[in-house]
């Protein structure tokens, strides 16, 4: 589907040609390289399972996505401050029918105090790194990142990896203390690349109606910002002249999406800012981001693909609004819990709203979710768990079984 | 030995390679794919050349003419090299044109195929240039320029304020263009002389990491732009370009002088694009096989005291292929490749540094 920049911004560009991506001025394919180690016989790689899909990434070059028979790597931020995110990920899975492995043994990647200049060492990064890659390849299972700063991360690792051979046979050597091979997956794939690349099949699962939805969208930094050609750029979005991803998804659902000047800007996380100098993070957060976009698009929810931004953009609102009572909030959300709630998922049981701080329920009122009602049963189920009848939900306890496709 | 200079591209560079072969007695070739010879200065719209303010299209039709006065001159306009064999002092070059292939024999070959305008889509799209049509290119500012009309594309009007955003594509080693492309602060000064000059109202601001006005620039460019036409020149990185709707444009970067951010409004920006080697000299440096450095440009095998020849005998390169240039730097080097061009022919062997 087709965002023109003109329809996001102002009059019709005609003063100058349209911008195309060349392979000429692409930075050196990593796979070249990869594929020279692996022929080598110092690493594996791990290829991405069939059946995948192919999406454009920068320079004009594709970027393989796989559907299914995924590992995923979830967030340390996500699963702490933003439950609802990563088990909207999963729930959208199951509903549409992908196997996946939601696995125990996943390591922090430890890369958020790496950004913030506390931690630690090149070689400890990229064992850590390629620990859990092997813990994918040993499970069969292709990594899928769901962290934006681990995303990030990874590539540059797999950067010192490929570019360094002290460093490759320093790591190879931990890992085999821990009896596990170098392995390095074909491509290092985010889960919003899943969700762009499976946007037309999640609308096709769509049952609420988000055409009355507009949306601001922020990219988060890790994920277009470093090694900037893993990240996917589409011609029929924005022109090819930001990342596609979450804006994609959002078009593919109906909904509007609405531009805003600071669409490049950090959320306000900053790595460091946010561990030694919050009050940075959170004026940033409301007055470079959420400020601007509700002076110039005024939308019903903001939605990101990292957590430290839903985060950051989501909790720092509260202190705007103790300086200012008047003070606008906007609802932020994930482009996995936006989608989730597209198929029908429970805002509280799925998505679990209740962890955002932003006041949401006028979104949801005009996604046409009966709030209370919703709270209601989700009081019910938590009863049911202090009661001693079930220990905690279950996929079943929250319609997460195969939805029919509607042909269209 | 054949008497003969092949001359690749019809820009500033071609054409004085080509009159100056001529002029010294050989053959020359001059093959331009497009539909007529002047190059960039010609089909980028330039007003005025740099610095001395001569109208770009009377110089080149002026130097035009004089080629076509030459008898040893051979102009194959709508023509492509497609190919080429043997060596030094016998090489067969292959002329594909509207008349159909065409084998040339020559003793040496010229190329002459310039550069390209970075362009700001592919990186630092926080300039926005793609999506805001009151943020313009170099070049895109010539064309109004040339027409003596300076306005606010989105609004047809007179800007109130525009500034120039120094080094953009050019000493920026995220993108791997670590070099200066030596011309941008001289055009982007005589571009804020123009505007000024056409409508006084203006107010015109220069934000440069630091302005590289080589040689007699200074005098010719820089002071005048303050002293005469009262262009501000701000020392600061600008980092991102918004449009505040309803407000119009905001630069935003620091200002390293006072040490401080800044936002500044704006009515148009103008992005002072680096140089890049052309789609053509990428393509006739690979065809002709002759090495091009890291960034694409035609290397040269014996820097500095030879500042055309390349790494394949008998191949001679000129002007902006070999990398950002001036137009006095480009019609040197085309005077010195035609010289060495046919000083090869004239010896028999192939010509050394």
């Amino acid at each position: 589907m087709t965002i023109p920049v003109e329809l996001v911004n102002g009059p019709a560009r005609k003063n100058k040609k349209a911008f195309e991506f060349s392979e000429q001025h692409a930075p050196e394919d990593f796979h070249d390289r990869l594929f020279e180690l692996e022929e080598a016989g110092e690493l594996i790689v791990q290829r991405v399972p069939g059946p995948y899909i192919e999406v454009p990434v920068k320079y004009g070059r594709s970027k393989k996505v796989p559907i299914g028979q995924t590992w995923h790597h979830k967030s340390c931020g996500q699963c702490g401050h933003i439950p609802g995110y990563s088990t909207s990920i999963f729930w959208v899975n199951r509903k549409l029918g992908i196997e996946y492995h939601d696995p125990t043994d996943q390591t922090s990647c430890t890369a958020w105090n790496y950004y913030a200049s506390a931690t630690s060492n090149a070689a400890a990064q990229a064992c850590v790194a390629m620990r859990n890659f092997a813990a994918a390849y040993e499970s069969d299972h292709f990594p899928i990142i769901h962290c934006g700063t681990s995303f990030g991360h990874y590539k540059e690792v797999r950067h010192e990896i490929l570019a360094h051979d002290k460093l490759r046979a320093e790591v190879r050597e931990v890992l085999k203390s821990m009896n596990k091979p170098l392995v390095m997956p074909e491509e290092m794939v985010h889960y919003s690349e899943w969700f762009y690349a499976m946007r037309d099949r999640i609308a096709e699962l769509q049952v609420r109606d988000f055409s009355k939805i507009s949306c601001t969208v922020h990219p988060a930094c890790h994920y277009y910002k470093l090694v900037e050609g893993d990240a996917i750029y589409d011609p029929e979005v924005y022109g090819g002249q930001r990342t596609a991803v979450v804006s994609g998804v959002a078009t593919a659902l109906g909904a509007e999406v609405r531009d805003y000047s600071t669409w490049f800007d950090c959320c306000g996380f900053g790595f460091r800012h946010i561990l030694v100098q919050r009050d940075f993070s959170r004026s940033f957060a409301t007055q470079r981001k959420i400020k601007r976009m509700k002076e110039e698009a005024d939308p019903d929810v903001t939605l990101t693909h990292d957590t430290g931004c839903v985060t950051t953009l989501d909790k720092s609102q509260f202190a705007a609004k103790a300086q200012d009572p008047d003070f606008a909030t906007i609802p932020v959300l994930s482009e996995a819990q936006f989608a989730a709630l597209a198929m029908g998922a429970h805002p509280y049981k799925v998505c679990q709203l209740h962890w955002h701080a932003a006041d949401y329920k006028p979104l949801l009122e005009k996604m046409g979710i009966d709030h209370e009602k919703a709270w209601a049963e989700f009081e019910e189920a938590c009863a049911k768990l202090e009661r001693g009848e079930q220990q905690y939900l279950t996929w079943d306890d929250v319609d997460a079984e195969p939805g029919v496709v509607v042909p269209r | 030995m054949t008497d003969t200079v092949v001359v690749i591209g019809g820009g500033p560079a071609g054409i004085e390679a080509a009159r100056n072969i001529a002029d010294l007695g050989v053959r020359a070739v001059l093959v331009e794919e497009r539909d007529r010879l002047g190059g960039t200065p010609i089909f980028e719209s330039y007003a005025a050349l740099t610095p001395y303010f001569e109208d770009a299209e009377e110089a080149m039709d002026a130097m035009i003419a004089a080629l076509h006065e030459r008898d040893l001159a051979d102009v194959r306009t709508n023509a492509r090299v497609t190919a080429l064999s043997g060596e030094a002092g016998n090489f067969t070059v292959t002329v594909e044109g509207a008349g159909g292939s065409e084998d040339v024999s020559a003793g040496a070959v010229v190329v002459c195929t310039g550069f390209t305008h970075f362009d700001p889509g592919r990186e630092r799209q926080v300039y926005n240039y793609y999506q805001y049509p009151d943020v313009l290119a170099l070049q895109d500012l010539e064309v109004q320029l040339k027409a003596h009309d300076v306005r606010v594309p989105s609004t047809g009007e007179v800007p109130r304020r525009i500034c120039w955003v120094q080094c953009v594509g050019s000493r920026d080693r995220n993108i791997g263009n670590e070099y200066c492309s030596k011309v941008c602060c001289g055009v982007a000064s005589k571009q804020a002389i123009e505007v000024r000059r056409i409508c006084p109202e203006t107010k015109a601001y220069i934000f440069y990491i630091d302005m590289r006005m080589y040689g007699y620039w200074e005098q010719q460019l820089y002071w005048p732009a303050q002293e005469e036409h009262h262009v501000q020149y701000i020392k600061g990185i600008i980092t991102e370009v918004l449009e505040v709707r309803g407000q119009g444009l905001v630069v935003r970067g620091e200002d390293t002088t006072m040490g401080r951010p800044m936002e500044v409004p704006m009515d148009m920006v103008i992005l002072s694009v680096g140089m890049e080697p052309s789609d053509g000299t990428r393509a006739m440096a690979s065809l002709l096989g002759v090495d091009q450095n890291k960034y694409g440009f035609v290397e040269v095998a014996h820097p500095p005291l030879d500042t055309v020849t390349t790494t394949r005998a008998g191949i001679f390169a000129a002007g902006a292929a070999l990398g950002p240039a001036d137009l006095e730097d480009t019609i040197s080097t085309a005077g010195a490749a035609a010289t060495k061009a046919v000083a090869l022919i004239r010896r028999g062997a192939p010509a050394v540094a």
